[in-house]
């Protein structure tokens, strides 16, 4: 049997990088077979190469023993292959049976002759939407407007839009990093049920722990070319640690325990409401203390977001109370608490970290740019404004070629070191004793960076914990939070189900606790089992 | 058989569907035109009878229309996620093609063809003119933007000033003195019989045919983005480009297509100035309806119906002031003529915080 | 680590080589933008007269009428003045992310605010009527530009539809106003009343005249002194030195020495009294020396030359612009809401705020443009009805040609001055209409709008430019 899909030698540049260098790679029938590496290690290019999406410069495609040019999805779609995408490519204002027959659309046939005006048949469609959510398991709802679905039903209409099209290869791209860990392990059931019915599966992923526990084969790619390939059992999660990275890597951060001193944030009952005016996050409280780290874990989506808005003045509070060094903040403007000392990482650097087209030096001083010593009366002093950039980019390694290059230019790493700069460095400012300790908030800051910046990030939190400061690191990814955090709280649906001391807590207690289980003995205490 | 006819009752269902929502629109909308017309009768001393109201309400259908096409066009390309902002300017070209080719076609045509049938030529061919022309323009704002990728507002700019500049040109080159008698606008047609219901009658079907068109394009529209493949690629490609891309759908040439067929129904717009509201060309005579269009667009959210629901307001609008300019010259005219523009604005602060737009609404389209 | 910046968007080095380079840059596509839509605009004139000699006697009659016929250069600046103002406003809007199509109006208002506070007050000397008239048209446009600002950051209403409807408006408001209750009583035009002689902005020529009353030398040498401070805080006299101690605020470097920080916030001082020390001695060595010098000789001797002192208000504002946009506290708010407004929230910024004084400030400058027109060049000094400008659209044009930059402005304003002073001798000379004029503003507008187009024309490969600060954006505000 010829394999599914094989690329060989496959040679992609873009302006300036080198995203696949002579990159081989071949996927059997009837295998699951995990693509590993790390943020820009060329997985996501060899992939859109595969499905269409990007002509490679070199190199050869074959599908079940064919050697074929894809030159679009279509082509790509035609052939078998199916792709669900990390960031999903759903239409949300459409129904669930729109989304999916997009494209392929099931039509009135007394209406052909139409051409493109043809009247859709939804209703032919939805029936062969429910035999495939059937036949593999997916439950989903044709009638759904796919905008108001949780991330994981989203996640599952991409993977019926693939198979409505027939595909019997399918190309699985960070499926997990929206799911809890149960639902990752039932989209593995699901994935071992396929396979079973005949397809094969790339499955694209850069934690370790799920290649073992779905993938026949492994390969592994770092800085654009293919390192190797092998089999589970002749794996270990240090070996491919390294080979992601190429070097040893130490999978656990060395930090002393926490000293937690006063408390630095109280938040009591707090409410927020969403864009949508629907309640996002719904009687939280929390309490954070100096000196300590406090992870907030959670599905995407299940008000996080809007909590650290609150948090940071960005959103407006509708119930509940904030207090900041003893000091009521819950309706205090971004400004205000900026100049209350606290720090905000935020969630989406390039809409809200930075300011793309400015310079480094003006991102370095966004936040403090009209206060002495970078104003004088209304006047910006850039002298000052420079020197203090230029002292910030070399004690962070920020790699620019200068402070007058503007953000946009410069690589995600560096764009969210120079956003750690800005912010930490206000952090150990000392204005007025009364302010009390620091607080960090950090949301996702480790998004879609590089091991070596994430390593960097990581010391940076830990260090400013160590300074004094409080943080709340909200985190997408459990192992960051279980890595960094001395307590964790989990939120799902607007409330927090459960504080647990991060040094007892199991992946497989936290993973319930995302997904809306709460243990009976965890249910009384929101605020207990924390600090020594 | 049973398929299709399974899939027009879902259609049906989804259209009553829809209109059950859109009914707090509809009695709102009655409840303004009651409110209009008392207020109106309360500034012009309750002279305003049923003929006056039946007239008005006509006049009302008659200003709607190139508001409404011009609605349309925006709605077609901003539903592909083009920002078109330049449909006055190309309203303001079709209106100049329109009248010359009217004018000068029906001077060719005259000996040949006698002035009855030479006028009836000579105005079709204006209208297929006057389409070319804003076709013209379209394409040019369709290069800009999806092509060259440049800034579509400041694209759309670039249209209207273009058409200022051509149309003032040309208006003081050829069309300014001396002119002979043209074959005038479009006559009225009433429609048999139902011409002859009482009120709506003399309202609806006693138009001339731009009228019909938009009505009959309104309709056209709402069925094709809703019900056709078309219309699904077309709002998947305004709302989720990229999505539409990995489905294989060709966003460019969507985007190509609809703000081509935009330029179509902005030049049907234009022609309605020359070929059915009067005979005469005037530099800037369009006077901001394009963009009272864009702003019924907003209105109606981006919905052909109620983009014409839009265009219907301002279209009352105007008509109940020039009604009560009729009644009451003592009012300086330039009071009511403000009143469209206010209302354009009190429309727009009222609704657009509500109204979303399609989501890639102005964003070229980058293939990675 | 295994990321290191890209080469995209570095700075140039330093040198005159990569100087040179950068000039080059800069002005090759508003330069290649030009030279199309003039070809252009050749081929059209060849296309309607028939006759290759019509483009050559068109665009010779533009050139002699922009510059070389009696008073052709000064009648340039004349009508670049406005082009200035307006501009500025636009770009000002620009920079805040605003799209202010309505200059027009705000033009308008300006104008008819302006014409309304010359003939209000009689009897007050220029030191004081003619602020009051400069800040009254200001006003004007501010107010007429800050209704859409404030609507927009309040509802989001876009301000290209709704300056658009607020320039209909302006434009019925003041028929009405001019036919209607500011009406000069004598006459059988329909205008406003002649202003006070007081209000006037000077022409050029009749200063020396001016200069003789002691106050209106006080005024131009107030006026003088204000521009040099100006020029001299642009230019960094102040600001620029500061205390080498400083950081030390950073909190994270090592703390100079005390006794440093000390000497380098004297000098630091001192340099920031060095605008207003320049800008006082101009002041008072022009009240001493102008009028004597002037009636001596004065360059200005034509009466029919229509130059006025708006020349130095239009420079003043162009160097008020950027002094404000690059320089100050409010202009990288205003940047920081244009370039990316929820950085600028989550900096503190206030978005709300910032849209309303980016509106007004662009509304203020088209105002005074308005003013402009009514204080130093309308014949009757007065707003007459029929007061036909034109000038809003085209300031479009000169902002993008400009590239937003206020000396750039400077520049592209004279051109597009020049070409609309030209126009006439060029209908003259060809019989081409001068409305061609307004046909290849329009093809400038559309080459400088989409760079991507000359690029391709002329097979440029495109610079690799980093992100770039969107002009607008959608209606999602």
């Amino acid at each position: 049997m010829p394999p599914a899909l094989q690329a060989i030698g496959i040679t992609k540049r873009f302006p300036g990088v080198l995203a696949n260098d002579h990159v081989d790679f071949t996927l059997q029938q009837g295998e699951i077979h995990a693509l590993l590496g790390e943020n820009g290690a060329g997985k996501s290019t060899l992939m859109n190469i595969l499905y269409g999406l990007y002509q490679p410069d070199e190199g050869q495609v074959w599908v079940k023993g064919e050697l074929v040019k894809i030159s679009n999805p279509h082509e790509a779609i035609a052939r078998g292959i199916g792709m669900v995408h990390q960031h999903f490519m759903l239409v949300p204002p459409l129904t669930v049976t729109e989304n999916i027959m997009l494209g392929q659309e099931s039509l009135v046939s007394a209406t052909r002759m139409l051409g493109r005006l043809a009247m859709l048949d939804r209703r032919s469609a939805a029936a062969r939407i429910r035999e495939l959510s059937r036949q593999y398991g997916l439950a989903v709802d044709p009638d759904a407007i796919v905008g108001d679905l949780p991330v994981g039903a989203q996640q599952r209409v991409e993977i019926i839009k693939a198979l409505y099209r027939d595909a019997d290869i399918l190309i699985l791209d960070e499926p997990t990093a929206v799911l809890t860990p149960q639902e990752a392990d039932e989209l593995f059931v699901i994935m071992r049920g396929m396979v079973k019915q005949g397809k094969s599966i790339v499955f694209i992923t850069h934690k370790l722990r799920e290649v073992f526990a779905v993938a026949d084969t492994i390969s592994v790619m770092r800085g654009g070319a293919m390192v190797g390939s092998l089999k589970p059992a002749q794996a270990t999660r240090e070996l491919l640690a390294e080979m992601m990275v190429g070097r040893k890597v130490i999978l656990a951060i060395d930090k002393a325990p926490a000293r937690p001193g006063l408390a630095v944030l109280q938040v009591e009952g707090v409410r927020v409401l969403d864009d949508r005016r629907h309640v996002a996050v719904d009687g939280v409280s929390l309490e954070i203390r100096s000196g300590e780290i406090l992870g907030l874990a959670g599905v995407q989506g299940n008000g996080q977001t809007e909590l650290t808005e609150a948090l940071t003045g960005l959103r407006r509070v509708a119930g509940g109370k904030i207090l900041l060094n003893g000091h009521d903040t819950t309706h205090a403007t971004p400004r205000q608490l900026v100049e209350a000392g606290m720090g905000h990482v935020p969630e989406d650097r390039h809409k809200h970290g930075l300011v793309l087209s400015f310079p480094v030096r003006d991102n370095i001083v966004l936040c403090t740019y009209y206060r002495l010593p970078n104003a004088h009366g209304i006047e910006l002093d850039y002298a000052v404004i420079a020197r203090q950039a230029s002292e910030l980019v070399r004690i962070f390694d920020i790699r620019t070629p200068g402070i007058e290059t503007t953000a946009g230019a410069l690589s995600g790493g560096n764009q969210q070191k120079v956003i750690m700069a800005r912010e930490l460095s206000r952090l150990s400012e000392r204005h007025g004793a009364q302010n009390g300790a620091p607080l960090l908030i950090a949301s996702q800051p480790t998004r879609g960076l590089d091991v070596g910046s994430i390593e960097f990030i990581h010391r940076r939190i830990v260090e400013a914990r160590d300074a004094g400061a409080a943080v709340l690191l909200i985190s997408a990814e459990l192992d960051e939070i279980m890595s960094l955090s001395d307590r964790i709280a989990v939120m799902y649906k607007g409330h927090i189900l459960a504080t647990v001391d991060a040094r007892t807590a199991t992946r497989e207690q936290l993973g319930l606790l995302m997904a809306g289980v709460t243990p009976a003995a965890a249910r009384p205490g929101q605020r207990e089992g924390a600090h020594d | 058989m049973v398929k299709r006819t399974s899939a027009l009752s879902d259609a049906l269902q989804l259209a009553w569907v829809r209109l059950r929502r859109s009914l707090t629109t509809i009695l709102l909308t009655a409840f303004g035109l009651v409110a209009a017309w008392a207020l109106l009768n309360l500034v012009i001393g309750g002279q305003c009878d049923g003929k006056c109201v039946v007239d008005a309400l006509a006049q009302t259908l008659r200003v709607a229309t190139p508001i409404a096409f011009a609605a349309f066009c925006g709605v077609l390309c901003e539903r592909a996620g083009v920002v078109d902002i330049g449909i006055e300017g190309k309203m303001l070209m079709a209106a100049m093609a329109a009248y010359s080719v009217n004018l000068f076609g029906f001077q060719l045509l005259q000996d040949a063809l006698g002035p009855v049938a030479a006028g009836n030529v000579s105005r079709w061919l204006a209208l297929v003119m006057a389409v070319a022309s804003a076709l013209l323009l379209a394409g040019l704002h369709a290069v800009f933007s999806i092509r060259f990728k440049s800034d579509q507002i400041i694209s759309g700019t670039v249209i209207n000033i273009l058409a200022i500049g051509i149309t003032g040109y040309m208006y003081r080159a050829f069309l300014a003195e001396n002119l002979p008698a043209g074959p005038g606008t479009f006559p009225l047609v009433p429609i048999p019989l139902l011409a002859e219901i009482p009120v709506l009658g003399p309202i609806l079907f006693h138009q001339k045919p731009l009228t019909y068109l938009m009505l009959a394009l309104a309709v056209g529209i709402y069925w094709m983005l809703f019900y056709t493949q078309w219309g699904l690629r077309v709002r998947a490609v305004g709302e989720h480009p990229r999505a539409a891309d990995t489905l294989g759908i060709d966003v460019l040439r969507t985007r190509y297509i609809n703000t081509l067929l935009g330029g179509v129904v902005a030049g049907l717009g234009g022609a309605w100035f020359t070929l059915e509201a009067v005979d005469v060309f005037s530099p800037l005579m369009t006077n901001g309806l394009g963009f009272i269009g864009l702003a019924a667009m907003i209105f109606g959210k981006w919905n052909p119906f109620g983009a014409l629901l839009g265009a219907l307001l301002f279209g009352l609008g105007n008509s109940v002031t020039a009604t009560v300019s009729i009644f009451r010259p003592d009012i300086p005219s330039q009071i009511p003529q403000m009143l469209p523009y206010l209302l354009t604005i009190i429309v727009l602060t009222g609704v657009v915080g509500r109204a979303v737009a399609p989501a890639a609404d102005g964003q070229p389209y980058e293939k990675s | 680590m295994t990321d290191s910046a890209s080469p995209k968007g570095a700075v140039a080095g330093r040198g005159w080589f990569p100087l040179l380079q950068r000039v080059v840059d800069l002005l090759s596509m508003p330069a290649l933008a030009l030279l199309t839509a003039f070809v252009l605009g050749a081929v059209v004139i060849l296309i309607t007269s028939g006759r290759l000699e019509t483009v050559g006697e068109a665009y010779w009659g533009l050139l002699r009428g922009a510059f070389i016929k009696q008073r052709g250069f000064s009648e340039s600046l004349v009508a670049a003045i406005p082009y200035v103002l307006l501009s500025l406003g636009l770009a000002l809007g620009f920079k805040t992310g605003l799209f202010n199509i309505g200059v027009e109006g705000q033009f308008y208002m300006g104008a008819l605010a302006a014409a309304w506070a010359g003939q209000a007050i009689q009897g007050v000397p220029a030191l004081v009527h003619l602020p009051v008239v400069l800040l009254a048209g200001a006003a004007g446009g501010a107010i007429w530009a800050g209704i859409p600002g404030y609507l927009k950051a309040k509802t989001g209403a876009h301000e290209v539809i709704s300056t658009m409807m607020m320039n209909y408006i302006a434009f019925r408001l003041t028929e009405f106003i001019i036919s209607g209750p500011l009406r000069a009583p004598s006459g059988s035009t329909i205008q406003t009343p002649r202003i006070s002689p007081a209000a006037e902005l000077w022409a050029l020529w009749d200063i020396p005249n001016r200069l003789t009353a002691p106050l209106n030398a006080l005024t131009l040498s107030l006026a003088l002194g204000f521009g040099a401070w100006l020029i001299a805080r642009a230019a960094g006299a102040g600001g620029q030195h500061a205390p080498d101690g400083a950081s030390a605020h950073t909190g994270i470097g090592v703390p100079v020495s005390p006794f440093a920080g000390l000497i380098a916030r004297i000098t630091h001082h001192a340099s920031r009294h060095l605008a207003l020390v320049v800008g006082l001695g101009v002041a008072l060595v022009s009240f001493v020396a102008l009028p004597p010098l002037t009636r001596l000789w004065w360059p200005f001797t034509d009466e029919y030359d229509r130059l006025h002192l708006g020349l130095l208000l239009a420079i003043l504002a162009a160097v008020g612009v950027w002094w404000l946009l690059w320089k100050t506290t409010i202009g990288f708010e205003l940047r920081t809401v244009g370039a990316n407004p929820n950085a600028a929230r989550y900096a503190g910024v206030s978005i709300t705020r910032n849209i309303v004084l980016g509106m007004a400030l662009s509304g203020a400058l088209a105002g005074l443009a308005g003013t402009v027109e009514v204080i130093g060049v309308s014949i009757c000094r007065c707003l007459p009805l029929f007061f036909s400008s034109g000038y809003g659209f085209d300031s479009i044009a000169i902002a993008l040609l400009g590239r937003n930059n206020p000396f750039g402005i400077l520049a592209s304003a004279f051109l597009f001055g020049a070409m609309r002073n030209g126009a006439d001798l060029m209908e003259l000379n060809s019989g081409v209409s001068k409305y061609i004029i307004s046909l290849i503003q329009a093809l400038v507008l559309l080459f400088v709008a989409a760079p991507a187009v000359v690029r391709w024309m002329y097979r440029i490969k495109a610079a690799p430019r980093a992100a770039e600060a969107p002009l607008t954006r959608g209606w999602g505000g």
